[in-house]
């Protein structure tokens, strides 16, 4: 096990440094002068020829590109990963904050869509075909497809204005929690409940099931079994939708105010801050990284058969 | 048990649908009477750097805690930090004589030292400012004594005054807060002589500013402001209904998120008043007369895109009548704009004329006309987050097919158009004039700059000649020539169609309904809280 997770590690480094450089490629694909768009950013009402050649020097923009991404690379290996552009403040006093801020978000979102989804899955699997499954189906379904910034204002509607219980928007309390958590809940849900259905009625036709059953096992413990053995295949999933939901959380953002990673990275996309998308990407591709590590060893825990090929 | 947890479920399902079939109208949202004597202000961006001598931060903010020497207002220049000024015969050396008793929110005193040393941290950074004349005519700033002060020039400027009283750069920070010597790198501290304090800024969450109780002008009746980070529109709404926020400006650009339609509605609800400025700026759009290759080279298309607009319409179907038509590219309660020019009302038979004299002509009817094998087709860039000029493009497009030209949309980021319109690749694209303290001097001054309407300009016969002339006019030191070029060059771009006005953009407040002293000022970016005070019951 530690020799996998060794592996796996080091892996991840040229990986991360591929990553990196893919997005400094894209970045220079622009067809935008970066600094004349960082001045945009700056505000600067007047861009005139010899400011856009001073701020290219000041930044560094006027080396040669691959120059550039070693001099950034090596930064980052001694942890500076620089100083935004367009506020000049560094990337890691940005950053933090709005990561920590949808860290928060994210964790609680993924804690209510595992217990809904494992809730529900294991239901709809139970009553398969009936009326409770298709019910919920049918709702989920609706609630999943509704776009998250009219499902948003549905409820800051009802729940904040009409009925006066939640704050509309922002990061006060454990209240401003609720609504942006149930917004991402419902839209993943909705989708990963099927995958525990399908996972549940695949075991559930598995001839161990059969078998205990004519053994005479109570129902209950046979249920214990199928539940374990079909949470093996969705682990991966739930594990991955943590970092799925860390890079997605721009639209739930932007209706909340909550000042987390996506507003962040949209706004430096669009004012071309190489620093912040550089650290932002990567910040995003560690916890993929991680994450799909922490799936496969919970995988193994769960699944004996895989823990030998480990 | 199979049964029990299906009527759990069931029960939960029925219960979501009775909530989310709703309809209840007994529950009143709060009363904002909670906040009584506070604003707490939705504002779409951070408020970001507090810093006046760089362009990042709100404007608004930063009018609210700097102040300039002078006030420009309906009636003209005021003083403001100076009392009085005296102007040299030959127009280069202006003496300020500075307001006594003022301090910086720290303490520190703001005297004509202070003001040396921010017109030179300013002059320090001149590129960034190049964008205001004055920047590049300041010749050196000389303390006379402890209360007076003297800014001389290379030449004679005459929006010298008018520049001196923008929000930025030429406002004071306490030099206190200056890092080493200068302020281009950032502040300590952002300490002005205005009528509010910074007192707190969580960054993309809130600002909130208090009342300068030690204010040279009296301490403002308002004594705390709350500036909340709303970034959509929909929320922003909803939180005003609910009275989370109790107070929302929004300019022609639709700053603040809130359409006329939400407004409406929130005036309705009898809690909040609406209160419309006047006129301050237009929204046109910038036809490139220098891209031969295109048919907008040509001055009768572009009279023709003019004739073929039916501005009256687009005010009342997208704007609901709250931007009124434009006809030219200044309205008249701009400086120096009260000028006479041909008027050009909607005609599509006009437009259509122009364009058969002019040799475009259509194969059949209703087809895209040619001339010479070339097509009468233009891009049209739009800003994408601007529903108001999406909705404008696409007006157009329907009403310019009508006589035979094909308009294609193109919709981008802000960043990129600017990006366009400074390299000269576009055929038309939506701009808008810099607004009342600015005008005409810094968009006519921006005619002649490669980063703004240098190719807009530089296409039609009369260029150089109008480039002469706005480098005439802002060295002029009488007031008669000065009119007499401004008619000229206003002329000139109005003949030559260069910037076809579409309407006037003004500042739209949403306040509580007992908010009273509610005016503007000469911009559309600021505005004049120290002024306002909630009505006593």
């Amino acid at each position: 096990m530690g020799r996998y997770l060794l592996k796996r590690l080091l892996i991840s480094i040229p990986l991360l440094v591929l990553v990196s450089f893919c997005t400094f490629c894209l970045m220079q694909f622009s067809p935008l002068d970066p600094a004349e768009v960082v001045l945009q950013a700056q505000g600067v009402p007047q861009i005139t020829p010899e400011l856009v050649a001073q701020t290219k020097a000041e930044l560094g923009m006027d080396k040669p590109f691959i120059v550039r991404y070693l001099d950034w690379l090596l930064s980052c290996l001694q942890l500076d990963f620089g100083h935004s552009y367009v506020t000049g403040k560094s990337v890691w006093s940005l950053l933090g904050p709005a990561f920590v801020n949808t860290l928060k978000l994210t964790l609680v979102s993924v804690a209510a869509i595992l217990v809904l989804s494992v809730a529900l899955g294991v239901i709809c699997a139970l009553q398969a075909g009936k009326r409770t499954d298709q019910a919920v189906r049918a709702v989920s379904f609706l609630l999943a497809s509704l776009p998250p910034y009219l499902l948003a204002a549905i409820l800051v509607w009802y729940f904040a204005v009409k009925l006066d219980w939640l704050p509309t928007s922002g990061m006060d309390s454990y209240k401003s929690y609720l609504l942006p958590v149930a917004v991402t809940t419902i839209g993943y849900a909705g989708i990963y409940f099927r995958m525990v259905r399908s996972a549940v009625l695949g075991n559930l036709h598995e001839e161990y099931v059969r078998y205990s059953r004519a053994c005479g096992l109570p129902e209950r413990k046979i249920m214990l079994h199928v539940i374990r053995n079909s949470l093996q295949v969705t682990t991966a999933v739930f594990c991955m939708a943590i970092p799925v939901i860390l890079g997605g959380t721009v639209v739930v953002e932007n209706v909340f105010a909550w000042p987390g990673l996506g507003t962040l990275s949209v706004k430096a996309i669009m004012s071309r801050d190489f620093p912040l998308i550089q650290a932002y990407v990567l910040v995003l591709a560690v916890a993929f990284i991680l994450f799909n590590t922490v799936s496969d060893v919970l995988q193994a825990a769960l699944n004996p058969k895989l823990r030998e090929e480990l | 048990m199979k049964k029990a947890q299906a009527g759990w479920l069931w029960g939960a399902i029925v219960s979501l649908l009775v909530l989310a079939g709703c309809g209840n109208e007994n529950a009143a949202p709060s009363e904002p009477e909670k906040q009584a004597r506070e604003l707490v202000m939705a504002v779409s961006k951070d408020i970001k750097d507090m810093n006046p001598h760089l362009y990042t931060g709100s404007m608004f903010a930063q009018g609210m805690l700097y102040e300039s020497l002078v006030e420009n207002t309906e009636e003209g220049i005021k003083p403001l930090l100076a009392e009085s000024w005296e102007i040299s015969g030959d127009g280069k050396v202006y003496t300020f004589h500075l307001r006594k008793n003022v301090t910086f929110h720290d303490g520190a005193p703001f005297n004509a030292d202070a003001v040396k040393k921010n017109i030179e941290a300013v002059q320090h950074n001149a590129a960034k400012h190049s964008w205001i004349k004055l920047s590049t005519k300041i010749a050196s700033c000389n303390v006379v004594d402890e209360h007076t002060v003297e800014l001389v020039l290379t030449e004679p400027y005459y929006p010298t005054l008018v520049e001196l009283s923008m929000t930025r750069p030429y406002v004071f920070v306490s030099p206190k807060n200056f890092i080493e010597g200068e302020t281009k790198d950032g502040l300590n501290g952002y300490s002005g002589t205005g009528p509010y304090r910074l007192v707190e800024h969580k960054a993309e969450q809130s600002a909130v500013f208090e009342a300068n109780e030690q204010y040279w002008g009296g301490a403002p009746a308002i004594k705390k402001i709350t500036a909340k980070v709303l970034p959509a529109g929909e929320t922003t709404y909803l939180a005003l209904q609910k009275g989370e926020v109790n107070f929302a400006f929004t300019d022609d650009r639709g700053a603040n998120n809130l359409d006329v339609e939400a407004m409406n509605q929130l005036e309705q609800s009898g809690k909040y008043q609406i209160v419309r400025s006047q006129p301050m700026n237009t929204n046109f759009l910038a036809a490139n007369s220098s891209k031969k290759e295109s048919p907008v080279h040509d001055r009768a298309v572009r009279e023709a895109l003019w004739y073929a607009m039916d501005r009256e319409l687009i005010s009342k179907q997208i704007f609901a009548g709250t931007e009124p038509p434009a006809d030219t590219l200044f309205s008249s309660n701009v400086n120096y704009a009260n000028v006479e020019l041909k008027q050009r009302e909607y005609a599509p038979e006009k437009a259509k004329q122009l364009l058969e004299e002019a040799g475009w002509l259509a194969e059949q009817a209703g087809g895209v006309r040619k001339k010479n094998g070339a097509v009468l087709a233009m891009k049209l860039y739009y800003d994408v987050n601007s529903s108001a000029q999406k909705m404008e493009a696409e007006w157009m497009q329907d009403q310019l097919k009508g006589i035979g030209i094909q308009l294609d949309l193109i919709g981008e980021e802000s960043s990129s158009i600017a990006s366009r319109r400074s390299s000269g690749d576009y055929d038309l694209l939506f701009n808008q004039t810099w607004g009342l303290a600015y005008d005409p001097q810094s968009t006519i001054a921006a005619f002649t700059s490669k980063s703004s309407y240098y190719y807009t300009t530089s296409g039609i016969a009369q260029a150089d000649e109008l480039y002469k002339k706005i480098n005439d006019v802002m060295v002029s030191t009488e007031e008669q020539a000065r009119k007499s070029l401004y008619r000229d060059i206003l002329n000139i771009v109005h003949e030559e169609a260069v910037f076809i006005p579409l309407t006037n953009g003004s500042v739209t407040i949403v306040a509580p309904k007992d908010l009273q002293g509610i005016s503007f000022k000469q911009t559309q970016y600021e505005l004049p809280f120290e002024r306002m005070s909630f009505a006593t019951k």
